[in-house]
């Protein structure tokens, strides 16, 4: 069990929160985590965030799903059990265009979803913790972490950026 | 981002973010109406039939209904094209309009998701009764088995069991995915209680975090970007099962990009018919306003203009082909013993959506909610003219027949609309109506006067 | 603040220079074929159609943006519309057809016996043919001149939203009308070449062939006109959205070419094969360099987001789209009026010079006005949007 101190305070607007997260980065504040009620514009530049690897993981499983889809038909109408519909020739190539594709998209759709799903641990019975139900009304929140006992300074920091409802969170995690 | 002053406000009224939150929430909270209660025994009372008239079907076999050995495909292959067309505008609305970023699709894409979601759960049931034995549905999947076979991936029909199921599951997918952060939000409006471990459970944890909101928007974008030609492929695959044959009024290779058109037509009249009762009902007229109205109208006379001249290219074309059977299909559309089939459609899918080019038709409430319906009929006899009219004169006169449908035919499309009513009630009664997040962002933009909370 | 664009001496040269080498390569291949009359027209057809194509795709391409209430596209607007200003010359090219018409359509001299060209006679004969090309010319051309002049006119008038509402039922016009020609126009000039054969989904196949090369042309132009030091405001994200609209429409081109292809296949009806059979037997090559060139050369360079954001990439897939569709006409025209794939002296002389008469209309049109509208209504926010990342 490792126990960890969040300070967390809350903007009523996305546009103060983005100017108070500027204003905590030219202090040096590390910014644990930001929540917000909709993805705010702009807000993922700010905060330096690399684009998400998700399109890459979405192609990867459409490559797969293209080619195992391809390939069972093919191997379905050479190998398995070859048999003649309607004079087609056997490898009857547009055929399979429509199995393939979807089994293209459903592949790749799958994989991003899980994908969002895992990378971000979101899922049934996910144990992420709340700081406050606001964040999803119309609260913008700031989260940093406290390390080495600089709670207090961190409180005073985010106050005198504007935060409101500035306190402690003691997590287990 | 800027938006130009010249621009309509897409939510009138005042609002601020909470008041967002606490306008759309609202139906949700406390004891349901008496109007809905009754809405939901009506849906149900209707579902029973249908489950009546699916278990006559199958317990008395297929000579209960009126098709015969001309006439292999009559209602339940109308009613499934019919419902998987309307299950398009969903879809459409959230994926292609969020790739050609229309603001205005915030407010309707939640619940048109929704009614596309239970439109095709619809239309999936069509062809597995017509299947006749429920229980072996399974047996359309490729999986190794004992009779050493494969499926035939030849046939257009086992492609639709790919592209439907695709579409379902891709549509689900979409629809939680975009639906997980505004059940947080009901999450964290609940007050402790088995509800809230209910909603807690369903929201997956959501918690807003900056990180997720940026992977949230970059899957939607990939998803959208996905869901894109998958709509376009579900109808077009659809139209396959009659464009791959030689039937004169089948085999003709518009019928593809007409047919997903058409669908999308079907499917806004649909989403307009419900919205507008909807909107009503549970007070949300400022988030669907005459901006969605005209919006909304603006791609029905689009899709219907499109679909118009589909028909017109089909009848030229037909006398252009010289082949003398495809004269004869088209002549006998419109002039046989179905003619009365092929007006309605042309008046309702045709003539009706031109009223939408008089700005003060397409702007109205009451004038849209009528000609939505007529949308709804014009293209439900659009399905029927295309595979009634086409199969009833087949090549020998010997077998030229005609058609009516028994009440179980007519029972089982009663028991879909049932079946769609009663999953609609429950959606609109437990899931929040409006897309809550994607509302609130373009708020500032886009709302008559935006409130901002002082500090 | 938006720097003029000047026609200057130096790109009037250049251009005067490729129709010259267009017209000699031209005139020698027209002497090396005088007696392939049929060849010699197909040419004409060909680049007449196709570039004239191109200007109503552009047109088409600011219609579309204007009836669907966008705003980003204000900031290249001009360019497409200075295309869509070629219609008349592409016109007089087209008249040319009119007058080699025995030499590329077979249904001008049917055999007495062939019932089902006799058939077609009511709409398929010189003279009901000849007012339908001079009225296509002419309507486009007065609908493409009225929205020109009408985005002109906002230069001098700022703050107009009657011109701006007018301009927007002109587009409703417009788009009904060329509902109904598009299609009408690519039965009457290219399906009519395969004077016997038939399909419903022709015409919108060609439509789009057509608007994918309009986009092409638009991204090599602004390449063009960036690399001469003007359109400078032109930001990563309208490059953005003008690489997605060539990855899309190039991926809903294959979806259409597939639909076509699959359902004659499939049926296997001999009416209908035999238009494929003979492309696949005697242009088998170009044919199939068709598909693979315009579907997956754009496909496979413009699916990463990076690529659509970078001018270099966006000009590469473009001129591949521009060719690749020159090639489909190619494909559309030859096999039915020449009858075997040539490519020599007078396809590359005469591309050129009616490429050079394109780009100088174009040119010309363009430094007539402003380089942007900038009192169309959304046209700030041309500059304050982004595309999710």
């Amino acid at each position: 069990m490792e126990e960890k101190t969040y300070v967390s305070g809350y903007f009523p607007d996305d546009k103060d929160l983005i100017v108070a997260i500027k204003e905590l980065q030219e202090k040096n504040v590390d910014i644990a985590d930001v929540r917000t009620p909709f993805p705010v514009h702009g807000l993922d530049k700010v905060l330096k965030y690399r684009r998400s690897r998700l399109p890459r993981a979405g192609f990867v499983a459409g490559v797969i799903g293209c080619a195992i889809g391809f390939g069972f038909q093919a191997w379905v109408f050479t190998q398995a059990w070859p048999l003649n519909f309607g004079g087609k020739p056997f490898m009857s190539v547009p055929s399979f265009i429509p199995v393939t594709f979807e089994l293209t998209v459903l592949f790749a759709a799958f994989a991003l979803v899980f994908g969002f799903l895992i990378s971000s641990k979101l899922g049934p019975g996910s144990d992420n913790i709340i700081y406050d139900e606001g964040v999803t009304d119309d609260r913008f929140q700031i989260l940093l972490e406290v390390k080495n006992a600089n709670g207090d300074a961190l409180q005073e920091s985010l106050q005198s950026v504007g935060a409101l409802g500035v306190q402690l969170h003691e997590v287990k995690s | 981002m800027y938006v130009s002053p010249v621009r309509e406000p897409l939510i009138s009224g005042e609002k601020s973010y909470s008041k967002v939150t606490k306008d759309i929430y609202a139906p949700m909270e406390g004891k349901p109406g008496k109007l809905w209660y009754a809405g939901l025994t009506a849906a149900l009372i209707a579902l029973m039939f249908g489950g009546y008239s699916i278990f006559v079907t199958v317990w008395d076999g297929i000579g209960t209904w009126g098709l015969n050995r001309t006439i292999g495909w009559g209602w339940g292959i109308t009613n499934f094209v019919w419902w998987v067309g309307i299950g398009h505008a969903g879809t459409f609305i959230s994926a292609i309009l969020l790739l050609f970023r229309q603001k205005w699709r915030t407010s309707i894409n939640r619940s048109a998701e929704a009614m596309t979601i239970i439109a095709v759960m619809c239309a999936g049931l069509f062809p597995l009764i017509h299947m006749g034995r429920l229980p072996l549905g399974f047996f359309i999947f490729p999986y190794p088995n004992t009779r050493d076979v494969w499926v035939n991936f030849n046939s257009p029909l086992l492609w639709d069991v790919f592209a439907i199921s695709t579409y379902l599951t891709v549509s689900v997918l979409f629809w939680y995915m975009g639906l997980i952060p505004d059940i947080g939000t009901i999450r964290d409006k609940l007050v402790p209680g088995i509800k809230k471990k209910i909603y807690s459970a369903l929201s997956f944890g959501w918690t807003g975090s900056a990180r997720h909101w940026a992977r949230h928007e970059s899957m939607s974008l990939i998803l959208a970007g996905l869901a894109a030609p998958l709509v376009l492929s579900v109808h077009t695959i659809v139209s396959f099962d009659f464009a791959t044959s030689v039937i004169p009024g089948w085999h003709t290779t518009i019928f593809p990009p007409y047919f997903v058109s058409g669908a999308v037509f079907s499917g806004f009249a649909m989403v307009l018919t419900l919205m507008i009762i909807t909107r009503k009902a549970i007070n949300l007229e400022s988030y669907i306003t005459k901006a969605h109205l005209e919006s909304m109208n603006k791609i029905i006379i689009a899709t219907g203009s499109i679909v118009g001249i589909a028909y017109i290219t089909e009848l030229f074309i037909a006398w252009y082909s010289g082949v003398v059977y495809e004269q004869y299909a088209f002549v006998n559309r419109a002039f046989g013993p179905y003619w009365w089939a092929y007006w309605i459609m042309m008046t309702c899918n045709v003539i009706t959506p031109q009223l939408f080019w008089f700005k003060k038709i397409r702007r109205s409430f009451a004038a849209t909610f009528v000609i939505s319906i007529f949308v709804n009929i014009g293209m439900w006899f659009e399905r029927f003219v295309i595979i009634v009219t086409s199969l009833h004169r087949d090549f020998l006169p010997s077998s030229w027949s005609m058609y009516t449908p028994t009440w179980v035919e007519v029972g089982i499309y009663v028991g879909t609309f049932g079946l769609f009513f009663t999953l609609f009630f429950l959606f609109i009664r437990f899931f929040p109506v409006i897309a809550i997040a994607e509302v609130k962002s373009v708020l500032k933009t886009s709302a008559e006067k935006f409130i901002k909370k002082g500090k | 603040m938006y720097k003029s664009f000047e026609f200057t001496q130096n790109i009037k040269k250049f251009l005067i220079a490729l129709m010259v080498i267009g017209a000699l390569l031209t005139v020698v291949g027209v002497f090396m074929n005088l007696d392939h009359m049929h060849r010699i027209m197909a040419n004409v057809l060909l680049n007449g159609f196709y570039f004239t194509a191109i200007a109503m795709g552009a047109a088409f391409f600011v219609v579309v943006h204007i009836l669907g209430e966008s705003g980003w596209h204000t900031a290249i607007q001009r360019i497409p519309e200075a295309l869509g200003q070629y219609i008349p010359v592409g016109g007089v090219i087209m008249l040319l057809v009119l007058l080699g018409m025995g030499d590329l359509y077979h249904w001008t001299h049917p055999d007495p016996d062939d019932t089902i060209l006799l058939g077609k006679v009511p709409f398929l004969n010189p003279v009901f043919f000849s007012i339908r090309t001079v009225v296509y010319i002419v309507v486009w051309t007065l609908l493409v001149r009225k929205l020109r002049k009408m985005s002109l006119a906002s230069d001098s008038s700022p703050d107009d939203i009657k011109l701006f509402t007018r301009t927007r039922n002109w587009s409703g016009i417009f788009i009904v009308i060329f509902a109904i020609t598009s299609s009408t126009s690519a039965w009457d000039w290219i399906m009519s070449i395969d004077s016997h054969w038939f399909s419903t989904l022709f015409g919108w196949y060609i439509f789009v062939s057509s608007f994918v090369a309009a986009v092409a042309m638009v991204i090599i132009l602004l390449f063009v006109l960036r690399r001469m030091g003007y359109m400078d405001h032109v930001n990563e994200e309208h490059m953005h959205d003008l690489g997605k609209y060539l990855f899309g429409f190039s991926v809903f081109w294959a979806y259409l070419w597939v639909s076509q292809y699959l359902l004659i296949w499939y049926s296997n009806i001999p009416e209908e094969t035999i238009y494929f059979v003979k492309r696949q037997e005697d242009f088998g090559m170009i044919f199939w360099a068709n598909v693979i060139i315009n579907f997956l050369a754009p496909f496979l360079i413009l699916m990463a987001r990076g690529t659509k954001r970078k001018m270099n990439w966006l000009l590469v897939s473009a001129i591949i789209v521009f060719v690749g569709h020159w090639i489909d006409m190619y494909v559309a025209i030859w096999p039915g009026s020449v009858g075997h794939a040539d490519f020599g002296l007078l396809e590359i002389g005469m591309t050129l010079l009616v490429l050079g008469v394109f780009l100088f209309s174009f040119f010309r049109h363009f430094a007539k006005a402003p380089v942007v509208p900038e009192n169309h209504p959304y046209f700030k926010e041309s500059f304050d949007y982004d595309n999710i990342r």
